[in-house]
């Protein structure tokens, strides 16, 4: 890969970096928005630039003649459509639970009906402190307007990717936006492609290590929540899930590289006593 | 918006049913503080604490006031700690909270009260002039227990605070500036330091520096304030369920055995930081310091 | 002369922070931004498209006082005009800045804090693009003393702004827009341009032109532009979080 581009808010994005495969509009991700500038002569079109709004590295997509900006890793989440985040019910009223996506910030909204094959009498009952496992579904429109959260595909009805809806036991971990993004990118890839697309060799190490023991499942919020369970551990459940949240932890802090992520895994189960 | 946000179910019963089994989340052992390391400024008095994640920054800084209409022999010494956004997105600015108010009144009994700064020795002149002491502390990263890392800057500082030295000259009070006098030492009369339990299932499971996510899981807290010399100053369980007698007798040996550790880390630092001034030909402070010990 | 010296992100808790440290000045700020944060409703009511800014300072060695609620106001109506409030996820929130003196003299209480804003404001501005905040553009700032004889200092330290007959705070955006002007004591227009082009120099460096007409900043004896120290700050870490990314085979 050619050195990246890092831009500062306010830089313009030279034409050469952007996609320039097809014809159809290029479409503009966070970080980067079209500045136009009114000639000064009237008579000629203004000239359009693309300017970043945010500090970071400048990511684009041929395929999807897509660029954004790929900005620091440890600032705040802010909700977007589609994205799967671990939901916290603070609250429920009749048609919703309102649900704690980040700290500090309002709540977001899950339809009581928003589960897989949930009726009024099927619908999960979920109390203050449970965990759901959501997908964005909206914005919602203007300032102000509330998020919504769906744990199914409005289009089929189903919990799609499997495993939307309540989370039950386990243990939630805290790791930094970037760091969840990297995760969710790694676990949809096959172990062998995990370091190549981020870097991350964790997750199969530790898969592999922890076999023997009952494997552990696993939910990645982008919110910047991790969720693990060694339901099938036994009697080592909690160390693992322990030596698990240490390992994405560190990993997250020291930006360790694979070689480094290797040994840390390899330390933390023996530190654990956990045998693999 | 002055609170953090609630554990989840999950969190707070995975943190209890670890704990049976005498596991916590950083891998520690239930007695076992996370990695402290105490720093020290170019200035005299100024602290750099970091107990794990949870790290603040202490400022001791002096000026002559009047002394208190009933106290005329004694010098003030005030602590300062308000807890800002930065500390945590939870805290609002401006505003003092529950938690603000508690730590304060803890440092308060623990380092002032205790007399570990000997304030009769801040007196200039008679109900004139007195030396005003006051210690800031500026939270800069909250993962739990506040009060003991506090208490850790708080004591560091006046350990490594150099007062301008001031001398009454026919009733009329003279400050000596930084370089024409060498600074004085404040007169520590001991040094104590807080260690907070906090404890689970019933008071059957007892450990100390708690994270903030173990604090939020816990059922209460305990804090112990004792010197090296094992002289308690201070003891309090604030709020939360009962906890038994013996939990405080049993912990206050664990305490004193801490205490000793922390203060030896932080003898450490302070020398460590006089060798650099020394080397750096800042050698007059520990000049003085050996003068005043042949006295 | 010894430039100034930032860290981005030293802190875990906040959204974004920074650290900076002037060595002529001694002065030493620690600041973070959290955003976007809920406020508390009354506060959003004048502009409900828009994210509030909320500036914070607080004395490294003394209670806050009048001082510190003016240069707030200084520093908030300045950032303002940069944060696009309008973003996704901004309108209704907050944008909460906190600035805390942890190095270097205190300012005295009612005392000018004139010498602080260019680290005071280049510390925000870190802090900001460390929490990613959306921001318009970026800008450099300093502070110059103009003493009796008119002879231009650059950041001064205490004794020489206490001895300078008028102090300047200037900041100019990475387009080259004059941002802030805030003056004290007295002086006449001549002086105030000279000022200003010095610190126009110190900021983006010293505009040359070469014989083929193109315009290349130089650095001159203000040695690097303080633009570039904050591009670089930014750059570093950048390079450090994404080492994953752009180090891979």
């Amino acid at each position: 890969m050619s050195s990246p581009l890092i831009l500062l808010p306010g830089d313009e994005v030279p034409s050469e970096y952007l996609p320039s495969t097809n014809s159809a509009p290029l479409r503009l991700g966070a970080g980067l928005r079209l500045l136009t500038q009114p000639s000064s002569n009237p008579s000629k079109p203004p000239s359009h630039v693309i300017a970043a709004t945010q500090p970071g590295i400048l990511s684009t997509d041929n395929r999807k003649n897509a660029a954004s900006i790929l900005s620091t890793p440890n600032r705040r989440y802010i909700p977007t459509p589609n994205d799967l985040v671990i939901a916290q019910i603070h609250h429920s009223s009749p048609d919703y639970f309102h649900c704690m996506v980040t700290p500090q910030a309002p709540h977001a909204l899950l339809g009581q009906l928003s589960f897989e094959g949930a009726t009024k009498k099927t619908r999960p009952m979920l109390k203050q402190g449970d965990l759901v496992y959501a997908r964005v579904l909206s914005m919602g429109l203007g300032a102000g307007a509330e998020v919504e959260l769906t744990c199914v595909n409005p289009a089929t009805g189903r919990a799609e990717p499997g495993g939307l809806g309540p989370l039950t036991g386990g243990m939630v971990f805290d790791v930094s936006i970037g760091m969840a993004a990297r995760l969710m990118r790694a676990s949809s890839s096959s172990p062998e492609q995990q370091e190549a697309v981020a870097g991350l060799v964790v997750l199969e190490e530790l898969g592999k290590k922890l076999e023997k023991t009952g494997g552990f499942e696993i939910a990645i919020g982008r919110n910047g929540k991790v969720w693990v369970d060694c339901a099938n551990g036994g009697e080592t459940a909690v160390k693992s899930t322990v030596a698990i949240g240490r390992c994405l932890s560190t990993i997250d802090e020291h930006d360790l590289n694979p070689t480094d992520q290797r040994k840390l895994v390899t330390r933390i189960l023996r530190e654990m006593k956990i045998e693999s | 918006m002055n609170k953090e946000a609630s554990l989840s179910i999950a969190e707070r019963d995975f943190i209890l049913n670890a704990l049976r089994e005498d596991v916590r989340l950083d891998g520690r052992q239930a007695d076992q503080f996370r990695p402290l390391t105490v720093s020290f400024g170019e200035e005299h008095g100024h602290v750099k604490v970091q107990l794990g994640k949870t790290s603040l920054v202490v400022r001791i800084s002096s000026e002559v006031a009047k002394p208190r209409d009933d106290r005329p022999f004694d010098g003030v010494f005030t602590i300062a700690l308000e807890l800002t956004a930065m500390g945590s997105p939870a805290w609002e600015n401006g505003r003092q909270g529950d938690l603000e108010t508690y730590v304060i009144n803890v440092l308060d009994r623990v380092v002032r009260h205790s007399n570990a700064l000997d304030t009769e020795s801040l007196c200039i002149l008679k109900g004139v002039s007195c030396w005003n002491i006051r210690a800031d502390v500026h939270i800069t990263d909250y993962d739990g227990n506040l009060i003991d890392a506090s208490c850790i800057g708080i004591m560091a500082g006046l350990q490594h605070f150099r007062r301008p030295d001031a001398v009454v000259k026919d009733g009329q009070v003279i400050v000596y500036g930084l370089d024409e006098r060498v600074p004085v030492a404040l007169n520590i009369t001991h040094k104590p330091l807080s260690v907070t339990f906090h404890t689970f299932d019933e008071g059957k499971r007892v450990i100390l520096d708690a994270t903030r996510k173990e604090e939020q899981a816990s059922e209460a807290d305990v804090v112990i304030g004792l010197n090296n010399a094992g002289d308690v100053c201070y003891l309090s369980k604030f709020s939360g369920s009962p906890v038994d007698a013996m939990v405080f007798v049993n912990k206050s040996s664990v305490a004193l055995e801490k205490v000793k550790q922390i203060n030896g880390i932080i003898d450490k630092a302070l020398q460590t930081d006089l060798a650099k001034r020394a080397k750096s030909g800042m050698a007059e402070e520990s000049r003085a310091e050996n003068d005043r010990e042949i006295h | 002369m010894v430039g100034p010296t930032a860290t981005l992100t030293p802190l875990s808790r906040a959204d974004g922070s920074a650290s900076y440290r002037c060595p002529s000045t001694g002065s030493n700020i620690l600041g973070s931004v959290n955003a976007p944060v809920e406020l508390p409703a009354r506060r959003d009511a004048l502009r409900p498209e828009d994210a509030t800014v909320e500036v914070f300072v607080k004395p490294g060695t003394a209670p806050g006082g009048v001082g510190e609620r003016y240069i707030e106001n200084v520093i908030k109506n300045m950032l303002a005009k940069l944060i696009l409030g309008r973003e996704k996820g901004y309108a209704r929130r907050g944008v909460v800045i906190t600035l805390a003196t942890i190095g270097g003299e205190s300012v005295g209480r009612g005392d000018s804090y004139l010498t602080l804003l260019p680290a005071l404001i280049h510390t925000a501005l870190l802090a900001l693009l460390s929490a990613a905040v959306p921001l318009s553009m970026t800008f450099s700032a300093t502070v110059l003393a103009v003493n009796a004889s008119g002879e231009i200092t650059r950041e001064p330290s205490e004794k020489e702004a206490a001895a300078a007959t008028s102090l300047h705070a200037l900041a100019f955006s990475s387009k080259g827009h004059l941002l802030l002007n805030e003056s004290q004591g007295a002086f006449d227009f001549d002086t105030w341009e000279k000022v200003h082009a010095r610190a126009l120099a110190i900021c983006h460096g010293t505009l040359t032109r070469t014989s083929d007409g193109d315009v290349a900043m130089a650095e001159d004896v203000d040695g690097q532009p303080l633009e570039g120290t904050v591009r670089e700050t930014v750059e570093d870490k950048l390079h450090q979080d994404y080492a994953w990314k752009t180090d891979a085979p």
